[in-house]
């Protein structure tokens, strides 16, 4: 027995050697390749019908499909279209396509395609942009194309021009059902690379580089995407070049030669209200809230400082047409105090507050627990509770599964509640979107506040504002009124970070105002354009 | 009866170990959550700041004391298991003895039962329950035992069959003894070692499951458990928390499980091998 | 004469089992049931998790008309035929088959779980015997050493293993199942795969271990000291052959008992073990399906696993009456 087990352990030991001699398991790739490690993996196949509708699933949908236009840190630059124009006179948009543009399987880009797309997206709604206001779309010669639009919408260049993956109408003329159409020509785009795999179990994605593409080869071969929940371990091990990471990680890998870099604060963390129900129905009663809840103290205590105030007017303070002058509501118990004793609630023996012997008790819904943990969780429910109750409003703090409290969000069934969204350097008609029910009631983060008549009505007009400076002076005049009635409450912007390896020679940023409609991530695709 | 039992137990080695590993965690644990001098929830701390006199664990990333919190952590994960394994245990004496002593029908039903559920993975209706509705602690930990009794009532039925033939029930079914009668008088008394040994089986399940959905993120993560401060604590792994904020709890959870595994094997092996559960 | 018995035997064996089927083929009816109906008791819809919090922000009208296009319309009747002509649905997520998807992450689970469980078994039934066989302080020590490790949860075990070779020593990858994309020929990428495999494997294996080896050394102790093994032994045929031929034969029996009864709870150590090293495989999915309300996922998941088990029982239970000559003779 002792000399089998000898042999078995020489046989193991062995074995190991072999195994370990093989290391380390790079790729047997010889081409540059360029691998981007992501903590959830998966988002769906990258085409406009089978990605998920979240950031990462445009990102990876956007290697293949080019726009009209893109984004980078200066603004709009030509991606399909070399240059474009408005004509106000007749509300037209003309854009000429880059001549040397062609799909993945070489047939040239043309107006038809732009046309078709537009027609397309009509049945089959791709629910990142907004089309119902395009009157129609004509291809005038081969490479010019005429949007006319039925009324003016500001947003155009953003939530269109940016935004919307051009289709090749050889292809999709013939698809009836786009959500299960399987074929690889599915993924025939005239972006810079050719989708190569997904693997849905794994999470992992393959692009090839598109030799042909219009603004020449990429820089990169092969583009990766990998799963791994330790971006900083992928990232020292060289297993990925570039990833998110947590805040505390950024002195340690840029010790070891990463580059970190840092987003603008384009994602904001707001406290939901609801003001359908009494009394949180009274604009001081919210107003109390904000004085009761110390924004920097939350940042303290739950972010270790990795955060921002945030401006109670909803826009970012990174925003162009951030306005200077909203109103703040600096900590302030005493004040707070003030405010509900107004509303005629009183003090109890127990120091609570009280009205006609009911005591004010509130429900704070904070959501995050994900299955197997997607989200970090933090701690500014409990923090949050901490202060409103040492002002005397009894919470109850109840987590729930995200999509569980926006179930509850949504039927109004909640009083507070924690939520957050990006898009805030985007466009303005993000204030639309997370103030009036009509343009975001299907997003459990719009406040649907439609109260205010006046406030609706500056915010309609905004959107159909072309004249930069007139949608500006609106836009600041909507954030004053958001910040005075408080439909909820903005909290703070917790500082995003990615580091990459630099050797790669490709320099990866955040875009301003994000891509497309706004996306937050730092996998923008003309990094890796010569 | 009772007595004898322990007679038997106390010469054996495992037995022995495990008793004396339980009670030393019982009294650090009280006395540690005696000691403690913060409110587990007290987040008033500096962030992340390393072991000192007055935070002995050292401040985790919410700004509570660390060692409060394992002490509390420990107490909520063993009171799931106790909770649980006692629930379970009291179903499975139930299913278990009725199945027995019924037999027909309903002891059949039971029995078909037991098996349905026992071929269905708990952790699947755990997870499933877990993150869709939100349920208490206490309403997970019955949750649990509602799918864990069958392998008790299985062990408890066979034995109390057999027992039901042996020669002093039956003079007491033959001098006219009430079903009731001989249930109480005999039958539960004389099961007594694998109720012991039912319970143990379940209360190493029930706090492993609970360690392992706390830490899969399936229960309120403000609820203190050994297994969500192993979550919380390993999304610092690239700080240095490991001594002082992922070993302890890694360390506790190991401690609790080995002693009532301990536990678990001296009662196995005391006992006759075909009471064996598992 | 002989065949008239074996046809009997398989006689008395169906008789004997159809109130066995009966009741596996019961079991199945009420996990499809369960299957059916608990997914859609839970609040909230694909719809609502998929957009609610999405980056394409989406009007009421917009929100209705996709609720309306994936409203679950199937009813139970349906639900089972369409299971019994093999159509699973198609998942909401990905719109593709569900079949497919379980079938793609199913081989990672079954590898992972499956060597780690036969190794286990394999070896610990092994040592065990052999522990039995040859008492002294050799088996004192392992006795010890496998009670001690019986009681390391896979969450210490995982962790520290993480620790200890992927973070300080650096000697094995963190995470993942297999270096992606790497386009490795056939022997390089089993390699990867069994490199990236090791520390899950091991967290597992020595989870199931201990179990094994004391259930099989146990048995074995009581078989070494009953009579026909003795008499066997003075037939002087060879000690290999008594020791296993006749002996761990029966002792195989209750560590292959124990396989079946424990192989529905040690999902849930596979679960966090998958979590911890981030390794592909149904556990991940079926996160994924619930976060996203899945329905057809979520259902098929867990439909399809209590399935496994029930198929891992049966199988077993028909296995064990042919191992077993007492429970063979029975009825």
């Amino acid at each position: 027995m002792i000399k089998d087990t000898r042999k078995i352990l020489l046989f193991l030991i062995s074995f190991l050697f072999l195994l370990i001699s093989c290391l380390p398991f790079h790729s047997a790739w010889g081409g540059e390749e360029l691998r981007i490690a992501d903590s959830a993996g998966d988002w769906g196949y990258p085409n406009p019908f089978r990605h998920y509708p979240r950031g990462p699933g445009y990102v990876r949908m956007s290697f293949i499909f080019d726009t009209l236009i893109w984004k980078n840190n200066n603004g709009f630059i030509p991606a399909l279209a070399e240059s474009w124009n408005y004509n106000p006179s007749d509300m037209t948009f003309t854009f000429h396509l880059n001549s040397n543009a062609k799909w993945h399987d070489g047939k040239p880009v043309t107006g038809e395609d732009v046309a078709f797309t537009v027609e397309y997206f009509r049945t089959h709604p791709y629910r990142f942009i907004k089309i119902a206001d395009i009157e129609d779309v004509q291809p005038e010669d081969g490479n010019t194309v005429v949007f006319r639009l039925s009324t003016p919408y500001a947003p155009f260049l953003s939530i269109i021009g940016a935004s919307m993956p051009i289709l090749p109408k050889h292809i999709w003329e013939t698809v009836e059902k786009p959500e299960v159409y399987d074929d690889p020509k599915a993924f025939v785009g005239s972006g810079p690379y050719l989708f190569g795999d997904f693997d849905k179990t794994k999470g992992t994605y393959l692009y090839r580089a598109f030799v042909d593409y219009y603004l020449g080869c990429p820089k990169v071969d092969r583009l990766i995407y990998i799963r791994s929940a330790n971006p900083l371990l992928s990232l020292t091990s060289g297993e990925a070049d570039l990833a998110n990471i947590r805040p505390e990680m950024a002195k340690h890998l840029a010790k070891k030669g990463m580059t970190v870099i840092s987003d603008e604060h384009g994602w904001v963390k707001k406290l939901m209200v609801n003001h359908k129900k009494w009394p949180l129905s009274e604009t001081r009663f919210r107003k109390a809230l904000a004085y009761a809840i110390n924004q920097s103290e939350i940042i303290e205590k739950s972010h270790r400082g990795f955060a921002s105030p945030a401006s109670y007017g909803l826009l970012s303070v990174d925003h162009e047409m951030y306005n200077p002058a909203v109103p703040t509501y600096p900590y302030n118990p005493a004040k707070s105090i003030q405010l509900l004793e107004s509303l005629g609630f009183t003090k109890n023996q127990s120091g609570m507050f009280q009205k006609n012997g009911k005591e004010l008790k509130l429900e704070l819904l904070c959501s995050t627990i994900t299955a197997a943990g997607e989200n970090v969780a933090d701690r500014d429910g409990e923090v949050i509770k901490n202060q409103l109750q040492h002002i005397g409003i009894e919470i109850e703090l109840i987590h729930m599964e995200r999509t569980t409290a926006d179930v509850h969000i949504k039927k109004w069934d909640f009083d507070l509640a924690l939520s957050g969204h990006g898009g805030i350097t985007g466009d303005p008609v993000i204030m639309n979107q997370m103030i009036l029910s009509s343009y975001g009631g299907g997003s459990v983060n719009s406040s649907r506040y439609d109260e205010n008549r006046q406030l609706n009505e500056i915010l309609e007009k905004s959107v159909s504002e072309m004249d930069h400076k007139k949608r500006t002076e609106l836009v600041y005049e909507a954030q004053m009124i958001y910040a005075t009635e408080l439909p909820s409450i903005a909290l703070y912007y917790p500082h995003a970070f990615s580091a990459y390896n630099p050797e790669k020679s490709v320099h990866w940023f955040y875009t301003k105002g994000g891509m497309a409609t706004g996306i937050p991530i730092s996998q923008n695709k003309t990094a890796l354009i010569r | 009866m009772k007595h004898n039992i322990f007679n038997v137990l106390i010469i054996n080695r495992w037995f022995v170990f495990g008793i004396i590993l339980a009670v030393l965690l019982v009294i650090v644990f009280t006395a540690g959550a005696w000691f403690s001098r913060y409110d587990p929830y007290n987040a008033s701390f500096s962030p992340l700041s390393p072991p000192s006199a007055r935070h002995w664990l050292g401040v985790n990333d919410g700004g509570m004391d660390i060692f409060s919190e394992l002490m509390y952590a420990v107490r909520n994960t063993v009171l799931f298991g106790v909770l649980s394994a006692a629930a379970a245990l009291a179903l499975g004496i139930f299913a278990g003895l009725t199945a027995a002593w019924k037999g027909g029908l309903t002891g059949n039903i039971l029995m078909r039962l037991s098996e349905v559920i026992m071929s269905v993975p708990p952790v699947m209706i755990m997870i499933i329950v877990a993150s869709f509705m939100r349920p208490s602690a206490v309403t997970l930990a019955f949750t649990l035992s509602l799918v864990s009794w069958p392998t008790t009532a299985k062990a408890i039925r066979s034995q109390a069959l057999a027992l039901r033939e042996r020669m002093h029930v039956r003079a007491a079914r033959d001098m006219g003894g009430t079903s009731s009668y001989i249930i109480v008088r005999h039958l539960l008394p004389e099961l007594f070692p694998l109720y012991l040994i039912g319970f143990i089986a379940k209360l190493r399940m029930a706090v492993f499951m609970e360690a392992s959905l706390a830490f899969l993120g399936l229960f309120d993560p403000a609820r203190k458990s050994i297994g969500s401060m192993i979550r919380y604590a390993l999304q610092y792994y690239y700080l240095d928390v490991w001594l002082n904020w992922l070993i302890p709890p890694v360390v506790c959870f190991s401690l609790i499980i080995m002693s009532i595994t301990f536990l678990a094997i001296s009662l196995e092996e005391v006992f006759d091998p075909r009471l064996k559960e598992i | 004469m002989k065949m008239e018995g074996k046809e009997l035997r398989i006689k008395t064996f169906l008789s004997h089992n159809t109130r066995r089927i009966m009741t596996y083929l019961i079991a199945a009816f009420l996990l499809i049931l369960l299957g059916y109906y608990l997914p859609r008791v839970l609040p909230g819809d694909y719809v609502t998790a998929m957009y609610s919090q999405s980056q394409a922000i989406i009007t009421e009208e917009e929100e209705a008309w996709l609720k309306a296009e994936y409203a679950d319309k199937e009813s139970f009747c349906e639900y089972i035929i369409a299971l019994v002509t093999l159509d699973w649905g198609y998942s909401l997520v990905f719109s593709e088959p569900v079949s497919d998807l379980i079938f793609s992450a199913l081989p990672w689970t079954l590898f992972l779980l499956g060597s780690a469980h036969l190794l286990a078994m394999i070896i610990g039934f092994i040592a065990g015997v052999e522990a039995a066989w040859r008492r002294g302080p050799l088996e004192k020590l392992s006795v010890g050493l496998m009670t001690f490790l019986e009681g390391a949860p896979e969450i210490a075990t995982g962790i520290l293993l993480l620790f200890i070779f992927a973070l300080v020593l650096g000697w094995f990858p963190a995470a993942g199942g297999e270096t992606a994309y790497a386009g490795y020929g056939m022997f390089r990428w089993g390699l990867d795969v069994l490199y990236h495999t090791i520390l899950p494997f091991i967290t597992l294996f020595f989870a199931y271990l201990p179990g094994n080896f004391l259930l099989a050394r146990g048995s074995m102790i009581v078989i070494l000291k009953s009579p026909f093994l003795k008499t066997a032994y003075a037939k002087g045929l060879p000690s290999l052959r008594v020791r296993y031929g006749h002996g761990a034969r029966n002792a195989l029996l209750p560590v292959v008992t124990r396989f079946g009864l424990r192989f529905s709870f040690m999902l849930t150590g596979a679960l966090v073990v998958e979590t911890i090293f981030s390794y592909p495989g149904l556990g991940t999915l079926l996160f994924k399906s619930i976060a996203l309300r899945d329905l057809p996922l979520i259902q098929a998941i867990v439909l399809f696993s209590s399935l496994l088990v029930l198929t891992v029982n049966i199988a077993l239970e028909i296995c064990y009456r042919f191992l077993d000559p007492r429970v063979r003779n029975e009825t």
